[in-house]
């Protein structure tokens, strides 16, 4: 059987065009390369706060059946450790293996990854911007998306930045501490 | 109007008649008859079949249940439309009354920015006449002609036939001409998008039930940019990826929608109800003949609740970019559809209601239903929809 990953993101509407492909990769890496990967539309979340909250409530029990749950919220300049361990500990309640890892500063920013050559601002400026998205993000999609594809785009563009899937984790070093967390965990699965 | 337009409400509702209305101007636009807009007209050598409005005629006329009397041989249906249409700029406001009973014109007007072009509003159009008058306003100066037109017909194409005319109301006319005429109903039908197409070579227009399909998909499938961006659209649909879109050939070489995965290909027979529907509603905003107004009823018909999301999406991204001029218009009874609305697209969503002592239908943007806003912050809108508070509260 497939390994089941459910993908919480904070909106699935143009979210889940950079994460489904991403995820779809990190557990390609971590040795799961047909791992069926959903991400999660119903109950629709509509911002951080709301999807935290849709977790402790419904989704970690309705969804117990997936092998693990991610929650890839925007870190939006916040430190969410705290937050993520409160999640942690609901998880464990509910038998659910639970991985957290907040984008810096927003989702759009690991697509953005793959395209440095076309920002006309250097990355660590990227990347701290907490208003990536309008600043940045929607400008880049503006010239190098398509409004007519699915997502404007954003699934042709996030297939570029898998091309150089080592510059990503190398610019987005949560990323590569994400692969690394969901690696131990299927190794600790394997093992019981 | 926007760009989509949702129509929502129960069974018998109105929706339907907002549609119909839609096709009489159609019928209008193409220079059919008042008889033959409203009672069908036959396959000719220069056009398709065009069926009877739902009821003909002797349905047309609005009968007020409330009303002790009625009166439905002189009943006028009257029609209002602004329309502009293709970037021109122009608006226009075009207006008919007519008599269903009798079969002809009871009034028209056309004006463009403002300015008149023809009205029969003030003229005396007695019943009896063998012929409808209208005024010309733009004549010699001074003079404001009267001209003589067949009743029966609309005065809009025929007035393309008087000399008078002046070249800048001509093409008015046919602008709005044009805009009325230039709409598409699509409701595809899985059997026949499962068939192969009659036409065998390059189609720019699907038919209304998905008729040409396949051809319109191979069509499409030549351009590698819009190739692209609808197998992005398609690719989205199924879980299980797929690797592309193929027309496959019969003996006569007519084209066969089929999808290739694991190297196999999945003729159109084999596959799902949900999958050709979305497929054909997704070809048809990639037609190389694109509408003005694209219309399709019950959109959700066949395909699975989770996969709304991308229906949704897709009509409303083919209808923003500043380059398309489609105007779509749309029922849904789906709360799941309307559960991915933003609330910017509450302006163009609609509530049909009819009213249960008239029989009249109101149409209501939810924007402008009372206390919307703030009861949304509280549920959201596939509950309220599915409760029936939207119905209770209007």
């Amino acid at each position: 059987m497939s390994f089941r990953v459910l993908v919480v993101p904070e909106d699935p509407r143009n979210n889940g065009y950079i994460l489904d492909p991403l995820v779809v990769r990190i557990l390609a890496e971590c040795g799961k390369p047909n791992a069926r990967v959903t991400v999660l539309t119903n109950p629709r979340a509509q911002g951080y706060e709301h999807a935290k909250q849709l977790l402790k409530d419904q989704v970690l029990a309705i969804y117990s059946h997936q092998d693990l749950v991610l929650f890839l919220p925007d870190a939006d300049g916040k430190d969410r450790s705290q937050a993520f361990e409160e999640l942690a500990a609901v998880a464990d309640q509910t038998a659910v293996d639970l991985l957290c890892c907040a984008a810096v500063q927003e989702v759009e920013t690991w697509l953005l990854a793959g395209h440095t050559e076309k920002l006309d601002r250097p990355w660590s400026e990227v990347r701290n911007d907490v208003s990536v998205k309008e600043n940045v993000f929607i400008p880049f999609l503006e010239r190098y998306g398509d409004p007519k594809r699915a997502g404007g785009g954003r699934d042709i563009l996030m297939k570029e930045t898998l091309g150089n899937y080592r510059g990503l984790t190398d610019r987005c070093p949560e990323l590569r501490e994400l692969e690394n967390r969901i690696r131990q965990l299927i190794e600790s699965l394997t093992t019981l | 109007m926007g760009s989509l337009n949702l129509f929502l409400g129960t069974n018998a509702s109105g929706k339907s008649n907002f549609f119909d209305a839609l096709r009489v101007l159609q019928g209008i636009g193409y220079g059919f008859t008042v008889d033959e807009v409203l009672n069908g007209k036959p396959k000719t050598a220069n056009s398709d079949i065009w069926e009877q409005i739902r009821g003909g005629s002797s349905r047309a006329t609005f009968v007020d249940k409330s009303a002790e009397r009625t009166d439905t041989v002189e009943g006028v249906i009257r029609f209002r439309v602004k329309l502009s249409s293709g970037g021109s700029g122009e608006v226009f406001d075009y207006g008919i009354g007519i008599s269903a009973a009798q079969g002809c014109v009871r009034e028209e007007h056309l004006s463009a920015d403002g300015q008149e072009i023809y009205d029969s509003r003030n003229l005396s159009n007695d019943i009896s006449q063998p012929y409808f008058q209208v005024k010309y306003y733009r004549g010699t100066v001074g003079r404001q002609p009267h001209f003589s037109f067949e009743k029966s017909k609309p005065v809009l194409h025929q007035i393309l036939q008087k000399s008078e005319i002046e070249v800048e109301d001509r093409e008015s006319v046919k602008i709005c001409i044009r805009a009325l005429s230039n709409t598409q109903r699509i409701d595809p039908s899985p059997s026949v998008l499962r068939e192969y197409s009659s036409a065998q070579s390059w189609v720019r227009r699907m038919g209304e039930h998905g008729e040409n399909f396949a051809a319109l998909v191979k069509t499409i499938l030549r351009n590698s940019v819009n190739r692209d961006r609808y197998l992005s659209w398609l690719k989205q649909l199924t879980p299980i990826e797929f690797e592309d879109v193929v027309i496959l050939s019969g003996a006569v070489g007519e084209p066969l929608f089929a999808l290739r995965e694991g190297g196999i290909d999945y003729p159109a027979p084999v596959l799902s109800d949900g999958t050709l529907r979305f497929a054909a509603i997704a070809a048809a905003f990639f037609q190389e003949d694109m509408p003005d107004i694209l219309t399709i009823e019950e959109i959700e018909n066949g395909i699975h609740a989770s996969r709304l999301r991308l229906l949704v999406e897709l009509l409303k991204t083919q209808t923003q970019s500043s380059l398309d001029w489609t105007q779509v218009m749309a029922t849904t009874h789906s709360p799941v559809v309307l559960a991915w609305l933003e609330d910017k697209d509450y302006k163009t969503t609609f509530y049909c209601k009819r009213d249960e002592q008239t029989g009249a239908s109101t149409i209501t943007p939810l924007s402008k239903i009372p206390k919307f806003h703030e009861i949304l912050a509280k549920q959201p809108i596939s509950d309220l929809f599915a409760e029936g508070w939207l119905e209770a509260t209007l």
